[in-house]
């Protein structure tokens, strides 16, 4: 783990907030992320490839109601960890959609966790409502922290794992992969043009 | 609602989602952004104030960005609350604040992840990658990291941050506004907009825009192959699959990142064979 990717931890834990927990100002959509991300790591081609990619392959899974859809966010960290530590891409992207949905559920074990503290604290509220303040900030403290350990988690466990296992994965299987990963576009603007369906739009 | 309450309603808004929770989703971001109004109205009445905050940290859950139609209305309805004096009318202004707050919060949702998540989003994401292909940057093949500027890239976002956020701002800002001003015959200003029609536009727009999209992707896939070659047909054949892959997985309401891990273990067992 250089401190280059623990940068790009802490930034994306940083952006990750903006997902459901304040602002969402969109920093956190895959174009955006990305991009800023790759500032961190300096291969900007690939923090944009990866941004859109990310985006498009979660296209279709929006947190409408209690869904939790997998981090655009934890996608790009992971991807770019994964190819900063000279992992191709193909791989490295592979790598941050199951690390996207992996954090995912980390991410609704936090929720589900929290029940008990939510209560306690609703209690306190209620007595002293300056309370308030300071649940909020309790709580955006925990998302980062869960983001920042949850992204450098996965970044180390996968990037040893990868690291070790690339010189024995034979030349065809990285072409096939790479066949896959250029795949991920096309699907992505196909569902792009079902997304904009007037049926489901109305009018 | 003077222009500093306006303006705290508007900065607290963004914490709306900060303790979101599992049992009763955004109460405590909710009550966390209507405290300042509660306090304003109840200055004089400071023992009422636990009292009206357990209503506050009942269930709340709505779209982030239209919850500000929600703040507005519930601040003005609160305010009639307070100057109640009766107990039965008292007991019945609860009631319909409870529901205005149900209804209101499921109506904002509906309208915001129709309009914000299913249409918006979407097509910002369009007009980024066709500003990023019109100015050269191919996002389908990886090129050298010097090949790109950070003109080219930052551009391409700030038009997309700026187009998406610019509409947010405003409906937050507006929302707070018409909610507070408008009551339940207008529907708390929710009507100000012709949600429908505008939804209709932006999905209209992103049809068209999506279709031109994808026919320039191919144009640009394929531009450098003179002759039809084996790496032509491979391309086309690529490309062709994904498409009709990607509308059988729409009808089987199969995600797309599915499909993606599904080919990638697919090929790679089949590279063995």
């Amino acid at each position: 783990m250089t401190p280059e990717i623990l940068m790009l931890c802490a930034l994306g834990a940083f952006l990750e907030l903006d997902t459901t927990y304040a602002f969402q100002f969109l920093f956190s959509r895959g174009i955006i992320a990305g991009p800023l991300l790759s500032l961190v790591t300096g291969d900007l081609m690939s923090g944009v490839q990866v941004g859109v990619f990310t985006e498009l392959v979660f296209i279709d899974v929006n947190p409408l109601g209690g869904v939790l859809p997998p981090s655009a966010v934890g996608c790009c960290v992971v991807s770019l960890a994964l190819h900063a530590m000279g992992i191709p891409l193909c791989f490295a992207f592979f790598i941050g959609v199951l690390g996207a949905a992996f954090f995912s559920f980390m991410e609704r074990s936090m929720r589900l966790g929290r029940c008990g503290w939510v209560v306690y604290q609703e209690q306190k509220i209620v007595k002293k409502a300056s309370q308030l303040n300071w649940t909020i900030l309790v709580s955006l403290a925990q998302a980062f922290l869960l983001a920042l350990v949850g992204f450098v988690f996965i970044c180390s466990v996968s990037g040893w794992i990868m690291v070790r296992v690339l010189p024995f994965i034979p030349e065809r299987m990285q072409m096939v992969s790479a066949i896959a990963y250029m795949a991920v576009p096309w699907i992505g603007l196909t569902t792009l043009i079902c997304n904009f369906n007037f049926k489901r739009g109305g009018k | 609602m003077n222009f500093t309450m306006h303006l705290r309603l508007f900065f607290r808004s963004f914490f709306l989602q900060a303790a979101w929770n599992y049992m009763r989703f955004q109460n405590i971001g909710f009550a966390f952004v209507m405290l300042p109004v509660l306090k304003q109205i109840y200055k004089k009445d400071t023992d009422e104030l636990p009292s009206v905050l357990v209503r506050y940290l009942e269930n709340f859950n709505t779209h982030p960005v239209m919850a500000s139609f929600c703040f507005g209305a519930l601040a003005k309805q609160e305010e009639i609350l307070a100057h109640e004096k009766s107990l039965p009318r008292y007991t019945e202004k609860i009631a319909a604040w409870k529901e205005i707050k149900r209804s209101l919060s499921i109506t904002t949702a509906s309208i915001g992840d129709r309009f914000f998540w299913g249409a918006l989003k979407p097509f910002t994401l369009l007009i980024a990658l066709m500003l990023w292909l019109c100015m050269g940057v191919n996002i389908f093949e990886l090129s050298e990291a010097g090949s790109i500027s950070y003109t080219q890239v930052f551009v391409a976002l700030a038009v997309a941050f700026i187009l998406f956020n610019s509409i947010a701002l405003w409906v937050r800002w507006k929302g707070i506004t018409l909610g507070y001003k408008y009551n339940a015959k207008a529907c708390f200003g929710l009507t100000h907009f012709d949600w429908n029609r505008t939804t209709y536009w932006v999905k209209w727009a992103g049809m068209i825009f999506s279709c031109l999209m994808l026919g320039f992707a191919i144009i640009y896939f394929l531009r450098d192959f003179k002759d039809v070659d084996f790496r032509l047909v491979a391309r086309m054949l690529l490309v062709f699959t994904c498409v009709v892959l990607s509308l059988i997985s729409r009808r089987l309401r199969i995600a797309n990142m599915y499909v993606y891990i599904l080919m990638m273990i697919i090929f790679n067992i089949a590279c063995f064979f």
